[in-house]
């Protein structure tokens, strides 16, 4: 159907160099009328740098952008939308404390009496476009009360209303529901049927394969091809995004579990918005087995780390780590009742940037020997125990006086990894622990974390990376809605996993 | 799930109230000494400017406010006969030390005297800053320090000298400590913006210094009712003084305790737990909450500390020289605020403090009445000249932190583009 | 049975609701106060104590139900009109006639609060669009001393009024400029402005008027007479108003207008919840924060224009002394919106008419009374009756890609 459609939207040779990283090279890409064109790539691919470029957001270094055959030079987004172009972003950019219709309006309001906003006009536009491509929500209701589902869709309406016929969506079901996602599938039928073009960026197979009329794959900041939805194939997509067979297997011996280190109970926490995210979740780590957690991102498990390891309030239920309860301590608690904690987010929580490594290994320590006594703390012992982990550890780039900021990535995370696994942990709780790293980075946690569990630890794993889990966990754990779905063996395939992530599969113990 | 560029989201609005100052005091380390010189140049120059376009000669300004703060006694070069300490020797020395009389000693004592108050009050905004958090009321508490020390020391006449001292200075400390502590508190437990709340806490703290030395005020003296001012501290409540004039405001042993809070207020940072705590919180709460520190509670002792450094600050001033309070006093003071203008230029660290309040203090001083020469530069426009050089140094801070992280991120960008492959996957 | 029962208990909830009730519980126990004023002055002590008991029960009642900010403010209300019944009860008609005469302190009141207004609701536009300004303090100064010092050299309060705007729009854009473009913490830069108008107002007094201080021949600001003869009690109040004052009336609902009914205001509501949002649907986040600022500083030095040539003719050295603070404290009670800003602005002038008159009755007393307004913002942002809550970026610089 698109094959004899004109192009809307053309690319060439798009080039854009951050510091230290060629995040677009030379990149081609078109986009024909009516169709859902799916840019596919890994996490750091280069999608995003180009829709940013595309939106105006970011100025290419080399490169041209048509559209309708026009070439177009975009200084900010209001160029952009000028153009017809629309984007939704991944983290919406809604005002929470204004109305469905006030948001979509903003910048090209009604008006009455010249000078006045004409709110009833507002609404009525509003509401006339949600019929025209049948979308249900209330002009009237406030952003901050509606759900993720219907703010994504004030996202688009706000893109139709200033004309849009190109519309970006980036990473459009990352915050939804499997519900919410096919719902937003028919819409986007909707639009394409009215002669709407969608660019869809996403690094998950199965949605491209459901959605997408044709699929461009960028890799590394390369364009590697441009293919047919028709013939397709999972392997054949998964090849040209990672450049290589998926094969992520770690060397694993088969290990004796002993006691229960890590004991979940019933457990129910909210969310930062007070929605309940963690529902009645129970389960327990052996000591010696690695327990993974796989789920799509947004499905209570960041909320349930938060639980477990003291940061956020526990509403029903218990933990015990290693025989002690430690239900609604605070983190001081968990690290004392022997638990090790790599967090999902190394900024934001995992390092003090502005620390030293030295200060930053000494991060739970700190107040015991031979850290510090009554109170005084011993810089040079801090330093001297930092040395023996950075090298243990195999850090590079600095040593115990360098700033934590001065590190790459990798190792920093290897910094964190040094620390928690330092402390002698019984349960080690791992989250997310190689996003964002290197292949050798990564091979080294996975190493790790295999040798930890050898050693007699339990470790609970945290993941949204399929392939880890796979390799890495002893049992798997799939969260979908905030609730534990299905408990799997490693051999299970990875399609029956994906299903119960989406909510599809029936629950599976094996005993 | 982003790309490993610059982020195009900022964090989500909710994520909570800013904190100003955690911002600041990352970059407040960065850059060494050269930014902080340049700001306050750059200060003078602009100062320099107001005074000339009204007429008047800056360089000639400036060169009399300098020979104002005594200063030029340690440019006493040349060759001099002095005696040694703890003998009757005498040797020749190319540096007048032995100058305790003349006017420039008897000016450097009064600049040092007002070192000393600047020193606590810088170290009271310091203090905080290295929490994440921006104490803006370093006046309200040096006030409530002065008036508890100058209550203490009027009311129990005929108590030991040396325990009076003592027992003064203490609760005037755990006064301006208990003052900022809720302040601290406030943020700690509902979260209170500390701007908001010190901003008030120093306002409280005027009225009520207005209310009770004030007429019929219930702690103004009983003496002379129509005089707006405490009773007199007793003698042995005051500070002994070690160099100069006891009577004519001599130099008085605060000066050693400002010193020693210098030294307190960098060991404590550095070598000690607390310091330790206190500055992850002031970095990252986050991560300081993940690796077991009780953030609510640090909140609150920096908070404290903070006013235990500006109450100490506002009793070794009654203590050492005014020996009373008065309403007048109150209203005109701006130690307090002076201290933010030290705290910022000192970058926060101990030393920087003690440069930066030499500076204002040695400009409060060489633009008093009593020093200037009403014939080359008026001192009541010399006093608002320090006001305004105050307020450009405060404001160009704020801009060349802003220049150091551009300059920081052009270096890092010349570093990239040397070692590309290394910084590739650095998020 | 049971379900009548409910039905009918649903119809008594509905005149009783919290809200009402809170209400209420204000209205009794601001009456427990005034029945022991002038004119009635009831001399029992029960009128006070048993009203102001009834006030906070009412109050007590709604905050249970969940009404908490209304609620706690009729019990902290119903307290301090028991507490003030109990003391005019003591004291001696005579001095009750002399310190309270309602027309009197209502006039007084608007005159105290209109710089508070203007500099209020200035401070509403910048802190709105997400610049923090706590400069409004020397915003106000800088407009009290280049207001009369252009009103005193032209020879007209109309040059007085332009030039304070433009010396209030000169600091707001210093302050925009560091802390929009530069991206300087709008704290320290507001910290600077006021100091900066603290040290430049100081030393152009002194250059310019020397130790004599401002002449009294001022060019004011006229009053606006009002035909009220008929009312005695509206003419003393609203009869010899100043122009200002009725202009800060005016500005009130302009500026609601503004903020909650035109395009700009939402735009500017916009950019102080979320700029990158602004942003991305082409508003200029920079111009809307700028304009806002200057907005801001320009009302600030009208209210300190108010101050030096509507209402006292005079100018001294830092004579805004703090009522710049009490503006944004008004801003903060007021939960960043015009009303709420101007009740809380006639509250503050309301305690400083009275302290104004107190002297007569207890001359020290009357001192702490200014510290009022301070004390009710830190109990509101602790949050005791209900947090204010700021708009979500403010204090954020905006950093374009």
């Amino acid at each position: 159907m698109a094959e004899a459609a004109p192009n809307v939207l053309e690319l060439k040779g798009i080039t854009k160099q951050f510091p230290g990283v060629l995040a677009n090279d030379h990149i081609d890409f078109d986009l024909r009328r009516g169709e859902v064109h799916a840019l596919l790539g890994e996490n750091g691919a280069g999608k995003s740098t180009l829709m940013n470029i595309l939106y105006g957001l970011y100025s290419p270094d080399e490169g041209e952008i048509r559209v309708k055959g026009e070439a177009v030079r975009f200084h900010d987004p209001g160029d952009a939308i000028e153009h017809g172009i629309g984007m939704v972003h991944q983290h919406f950019m809604l005002i929470p404390v204004m109305t469905v219709a006030e948001n979509i309006v903003l910048a090209i309001e009604p008006r009455k009496a010249g000078i006045l906003l004409d709110t009833d006009s507002a609404v009525k536009k509003v509401e006339e476009l949600a019929n025209a491509f049948r979308f249900r929500i209330d002009p009237h209701a406030k952003v901050e009360n509606i759900s993720v589902g219907q703010q994504q869709r004030v996202e688009i309406l706000k893109a139709l209303y200033r004309g849009a016929d190109v519309l970006i969506l980036d990473e459009p079901t990352a915050v939804l529901t499997p519900q919410e996602a096919l719902e937003l599938f028919g819409i986007l039928r909707n639009l394409t049927r009215e002669g709407m073009s969608v660019i869809f960026i996403t690094h998950k197979l199965h949605e491209v394969l459901e959605i997408a009329d044709r699929i461009t794959v960028l890799r590394r900041g390369k364009k590697i091809d441009t293919v047919d939805k028709k013939g397709a194939t999972e392997e054949q997509l998964a090849r040209l995004m990672v450049g290589r067979e998926v094969l992520l297997r770690v060397e694993k011996p088969p290990h004796e579990t002993g006691e229960t280190l890590l004991k979940v109970e019933n457990i129910s926490v909210v969310d930062d918005r007070g929605l309940p995210a963690v529902r009645d979740v129970s389960f327990e780590v052996r000591s010696g087995e690695v327990v993974g957690i796989a789920g799509v991102d947004g499905n209570g498990q960041t909320e349930l780390i938060d639980a477990i390891t003291g940061l956020r309030r526990v509403d029903e239920g218990t933990v015990t780590v290693g025989g002690v309860d430690v239900t609604n301590g605070n983190a001081r608690k968990v690290l004392d009742a022997g638990m090790g904690h790599i967090p999902e987010d190394r900024h934001r929580r995992g390092l003090i940037l502005d620390f030293t490594l030295a200060e930053n290994i000494a991060l739970h320590d700190y107040k015991e020997e031979p850290d510090s006594r009554y109170g005084w703390l011993f810089p040079n012992r801090l330093i001297a125990r930092a040395r023996g982990l950075l090298e243990a550890f195999d850090v590079r780039g600095g040593g115990p006086i360098t700033k934590a900021s001065a590190l790459s990535g990798g190792n920093q995370q290897k910094v964190v990894v040094a620390r928690e696994v330092g402390r002698d942990p019984r349960v080690l709780l791992a989250a997310q622990p190689t996003r964002g790293l290197d292949v050798g980075a990564i091979e080294f946690v996975h190493r790790r974390l295999v040798e930890e569990r050898d050693q007699g630890r339990a470790i609970l794993l945290v993941s949204l990376e399929l392939d880890e889990i796979l390799s890495l966990s002893d049992r798997i754990l799939v969260m979908f809605e905030g609730r534990v779905v299905g408990e799997y063996t490693p051999d299970v395939s990875p399609e029956d996993l994906g299903v119960a992530m989406i909510g599809g599969g029936r629950e599976q113990v094996v005993a | 799930m982003s790309e490993q560029v610059p982020p195009v989201q900022q964090p989500a609005p909710a994520e909570g109230p800013p904190s100003s100052a955690a911002r600041l005091s990352a970059l407040q380390r960065a850059g060494g000494i050269v930014p902080p010189i340049l700001t306050a140049v750059l200060a003078f120059f602009v100062g320099g400017l107001v005074v000339l376009a009204t007429g008047h000669n800056p360089l000639t300004t400036y060169r009399e406010i300098f020979a104002g703060t005594g200063l030029n006694w340690f440019f006493q070069f040349g060759s001099y006969d002095i005696g040694v300490p703890f003998s009757d020797a005498r040797v020749w020395f190319p540096w007048n030390v032995n100058d305790v009389e003349s006017e420039a000693a008897f000016n450097l004592q009064q600049t040092l005297l007002a070192w000393v108050p600047l020193v606590f009050t810088g170290l009271a905004v310091a203090f905080a800053f290295r929490c994440g958090m921006f104490n803006i009321g370093g006046q309200g508490q040096y006030i409530v320090g002065a008036m508890v020390s100058v209550w203490v020391g009027s009311v129990w006449v005929d108590m030991n000298p040396g325990l009076h001292v003592v027992l003064a200075i203490t609760l005037a400390a755990l006064a301006g400590a208990v003052w900022a502590g809720i302040a601290g508190f406030l943020k700690a437990t509902v979260g209170a913006h500390e701007v908001i709340t010190t901003i008030m806490l120093n306002w409280i703290a005027y009225w009520i210094g207005n209310f009770a030395f004030g007429q019929g005020g219930p702690l103004q003296n009983k003496l002379n009712e129509s005089v707006p001012v405490s009773s007199d501290i007793a003698e042995g409540a005051a500070l002994p003084v070690f160099w100069g004039d006891p009577l004519l405001q001599g130099l008085h042993i605060g000066l050693l305790i400002a010193l020693a809070a210098l030294v307190a207020y960098w060991l404590t940072l550095t070598r000690t737990t607390l310091g330790y705590e206190v500055r992850a919180v002031g970095f990252n709460p986050e991560a300081a909450r993940y690796g077991g520190i009780n953030v609510a509670r640090s909140y609150i002792l920096a908070m404290g500390i903070a006013g235990l450094f500006a109450g100490i600050g506002g009793a070794v001033d009654i203590l050492g020289w005014q020996f009373r309070l008065g309403v007048i006093d109150i209203q005109s003071s701006v130690i307090g605020f002076i201290g933010i203008a030290v705290a910022l230029l000192g970058r926060n660290t101990a030393v920087g403090v003690a440069l930066s309040a030499l500076l204002f203090g040695a400009l409060l001083n060489g633009t008093s009445t009593r020093n200037l020469d009403p014939e080359v530069f008026a001192p009541e426009l010399a006093g608002n000249l320090t006001l305004m050089i105050q307020a450009l140094v405060v404001l160009f801070v704020g801009a060349d932190l802003l220049i150091l992280a551009v300059w920081a991120r052009a270096k890092r960008i010349g570093r990239g583009r040397h070692s590309g492959a290394a910084e590739e996957e650095r998020t | 049975m049971i379900a009548r029962a409910e039905r009918a208990g649903m119809g008594v909830d509905r005149v009783f609701t919290p809200r009402n009730l809170a209400i209420a519980g204000i209205v009794v126990s601001a009456l427990g106060f005034w029945v022991v004023l002038p004119p009635l002055t009831q001399r029992s002590i029960l009128w006070p104590i048993a009203l102001g008991i009834v006030g906070a029960l009412f109050g007590i009642a709604a905050v249970t139900r969940g009404v908490r900010r209304l609620g706690w403010s009729a019990v902290v209300l119903s307290l301090a009109c028991m507490g003030l019944g109990i003391l005019a009860t003591n004291s001696s008609v005579g001095h009750l006639d002399s310190v309270v005469v309602w027309s009197a302190l209502f006039a007084s009141m608007l005159r105290w609060a209109t710089p508070l207004t203007f500099a209020a609701i200035g401070g509403m536009f910048s802190e709105r669009s997400g610049v923090v300004n706590i400069a409004l303090e020397g915003m106000m100064l800088a407009g009290a001393f280049f207001g009369i010092l252009a009103a005193q050299k032209s020879g007209s309060w109309e040059f007085g009024l332009l030039a304070a705007m433009g010396a209030g729009a000169a600091l707001a854009l210093i302050h925009a400029f560091f802390s929009i473009q530069l991206r300087a913490d709008q704290i320290v830069s507001g910290t600077a402005i006021n100091f900066l108008a603290l040290g430049v107002t100081g030393y152009f007094f002194v250059d310019v008027y020397g130790e004599l201080g401002t002449p009294s021949e001022i060019p004011r600001i006229p009053d606006v007479h009002l035909p009220l003869d008929r009312f005695k009690f509206l003419d003393e109040v609203f009869g010899q108003l100043n122009l200002m004052i009725w202009l800060s009336f005016a500005l009130l609902f302009v500026s609601y207008i503004v903020m909650f009914k035109t395009p700009i205001g939402l735009r500017i509501r916009a950019v102080g919840e979320h700029p990158r949002a602004a942003d991305t649907v082409g508003i200029n986040v920079y111009l809307v924060r700028y304009v806002s600022v200057t907005v801001s500083g320009i009302l600030a030095a009208l209210g300190g224009a108010y101050l030096s040539i509507g209402f006292l003719g005079s100018f001294n050295e830092n004579m805004t002394n703090g009522r710049g603070f009490i503006a944004l404290a008004a801003l903060i009670f007021g939960a960043w919106r015009p009303f709420g800003a101007f009740s809380a602005c006639l509250l503050f002038g309301f305690s400083s008419a009275l302290a104004q008159r107190l002297p007569e009755y207890s001359g020290s007393a009357a001192t702490l009374f200014q510290a009022l307004p301070y004390v009710l913002t830190l109990i509101a942002v602790a949050g005791v009756i209900g947090r204010s809550i700021p708009p979500a970026a403010v204090g954020r610089p905006y950093q374009k890609q």
